[in-house]
């Protein structure tokens, strides 16, 4: 696919729009719990718990990655981070979020299946369900279709910490100025564009 | 490569102003236009467009290295002395660059010709990201046209990308003039994109942006500005009261200064200088340079600095046939072999490739009544189909 596979928006429409490329859709689990996936009949109980597993392990691997507790609450909320396994590159400790749920294939489906994956919620968003690429999956759990592009496996989320990786994380730098009324201004456009 | 009548959608101006495309129409007429499209095949897209507009931007990057270290280049290009180091820092620094638009000639067989680069204030970049995918999309489902349709269009994800690779940790405002719907919607759509990438963001009109003693830029809470994406020229910003607020500042400014160099249509003299023949290329000249008196299909003349095709004349062999009027040309011009541009059912097309981060992501079809393409020519969705 030459185009977009997502389109976001929701500063420049009347009303906020999320649009997905026609491209394939597929059928996933996302479970909350262990149990949760148990009481259902699609998936058999062994798939759930053997998806659970990969999902942990690769929660460690595509968490976003903090190297303050405070940020990561700030972007995912109070005790729901954790210290990840990592360590910076001076030994200090990295935090991550708590994996929220996970999502699923099915294993029975060959070459269509998918790695599970574990999944997040973001304070800025907390109805929906999220990848470890902060893509937003569903606000629902149980049996749903998505977008084939959310099945692919999340990227390594390694030791450099990048900030508001979830969420914009209001972090204003601007040193106030007391000089109100002493501001020139720029002045004489004309239209321009290319 | 052809161009094709389909069916409109029939909502399809509700849908525009819904989604804060608000200039689908200007000076009462279309500038989306729907009933038709131009179709290309992958390979067209490929090798045709995006290897070459990939190609190209390497040529320039090699003009912006001889240029920052040649004054007589940074001369002939009309740019003030007072920011020739701020823009040798600028790239030598390797400040990122957002976005830019190859304007070509293509007809679908013959080599893309590179008519010109808008490398720092391109506008039609909403309804190339957003519009016209959003068209392709309800297209396909309305049967208009064949669900095997793809569209040369990653701007949005790849824009998303480009800006979380600034590293931008400060604010990011935005700005441009007061009272340009078409500049507003532009940096309004980008701001959307900053925003997916994690950057926080605030627009400001520029006649907003204050200067405080010291001569740091701040914006109407009185807070410094830190980075800067500016839909604004920067050969008008260099000209400015308060540009030295930029050059003696460590304000982060989007597009980079070295952008300066690329934006001025001198680059094609440059660019021809040093890569004579290029199959993308278009013969073009400095004026006192005696090749310009070889044009032996005529020539257009286009001043520097001008955009939206404003002061741009064409002579043909039998005369002068074609012009533009304007506020540009004061800064000298160059003269580049005339390569009118191909008609489809009357109508004369530019293709325009968008860079995002250096990397060809995108088209955007413009097609007008006559020779030169204008702020007024019609916009026009593309498929690929093979």
């Amino acid at each position: 696919m030459k185009r977009t596979r997502i389109l976001k928006l929701s500063i420049m429409s009347a009303s906020a729009l999320t649009l997905i490329a026609c491209e394939r859709s597929q059928e996933v689990g996302i479970f909350e719990s262990l149990e949760q996936c148990s009481n259902q009949s699609i998936f058999s109980k062994e798939e759930c718990s053997k998806s659970e597993r990969l999902a942990r392990s690769e929660h460690i691997r595509v968490s976003p990655k903090y190297i303050s507790v405070t940020d990561c609450e700030r972007d995912f909320g109070e005790d729901k981070c954790e210290m990840a396994p990592q360590r910076t590159t001076t030994g200090g400790s990295v935090f991550m979020p708590m994996m929220m749920g996970y999502m699923m294939g099915s294993m029975l489906t060959g070459g269509r299946g998918m790695m599970p994956q574990p999944l997040y919620r973001s304070m800025d968003d907390l109805k929906n369900f999220r990848t470890g690429d902060n893509q937003k999956v569903s606000s629902k759990s149980g049996i749903t279709r998505v977008a084939k592009g959310l099945t692919r496996t999340p990227s390594t989320k390694t030791r450099t910490i990048r900030r508001g990786g979830f969420g914009a994380a209001a972090r204003s730098v601007g040193t106030r100025f007391s000089t109100a009324g002493k501001f020139r201004r720029f002045g004489g456009f004309r239209s321009f564009g290319g | 490569m052809r161009r094709q009548i389909i069916k409109e959608r029939e909502d399809w101006k509700s849908q525009a102003d819904s989604l804060g495309f608000n200039f689908h129409s200007m000076y009462g007429a279309a500038y989306w236009f729907e009933a038709a499209c131009y179709r290309f095949t992958l390979r067209q897209i490929e090798d045709d467009i995006e290897d070459p507009c990939n190609e190209l931007e390497q040529m320039c990057f090699e003009i912006v290295d001889q240029a920052i270290q040649k004054e007589e280049m940074l001369l002939k290009l009309s740019i003030p002395e007072n920011f020739w180091d701020y823009i040798r820092n600028s790239w030598i620094n390797k400040e990122k660059n957002l976005y830019g638009r190859f304007d070509l000639s293509y007809n679908g067989k013959s080599p893309a010709k590179l008519l010109e680069y808008n490398a720092d204030t391109p506008t039609a970049l909403y309804e190339s990201a957003v519009f016209q995918w959003i068209w392709l999309e309800q297209a396909i489902q309305a049967n208009i046209i064949p669900s095997g349709c793809d569209q040369f269009n990653s701007l949005h994800e790849r824009l998303v990308e480009a800006l979380k690779n600034f590293g931008i940790n400060s604010k990011l405002h935005l700005t441009s003039c007061k009272g340009y719907a078409e500049d507003e919607a532009t940096v309004r759509y980008l701001e959307e994109c900053a925003i997916q990438a994690g950057i926080e963001t605030n627009f400001i009109y520029l006649e907003d942006i204050g200067q405080d003693d010291s001569g740091v830029l701040v914006d109407l809470d009185d807070e410094d500005i830190s980075a800067l994406f500016k839909l604004y020229p920067w050969e008008w910003l260099v000209k400015d009261e308060f540009s030295a607020g930029v050059r003696n500042t460590e304000i982060q400014v989007i597009e980079p200064a070295w952008k300066m160099i690329l934006s001025n249509k001198g680059l094609l003299a440059l660019l021809w200088d040093n890569f004579e023949n290029h199959p993308n290329l278009l013969p073009a000249f400095f004026p006192q340079d005696r090749r310009a008196a070889d044009f032996t299909k005529g020539y257009v003349k286009k001043p520097l600095f001008s955009r939206e095709g404003a002061n741009v004349e064409i002579f043909s062999c039998d005369g002068l046939r074609d012009s533009v009027g304007g506020p540009y040309g004061e800064e000298g011009y160059i003269l580049q072999a005339l390569e009118p541009l191909p008609v489809f059912q009357s109508n004369h097309t530019v293709v325009g490739a968008w860079m995002v981060a250096s990397q060809a992501s995108g088209l955007c079809l413009r097609e007008d009544d006559t020779p030169i393409t204008k702020d007024t020519s019609r916009f026009v969705p593309h498929v690929i189909l093979d």
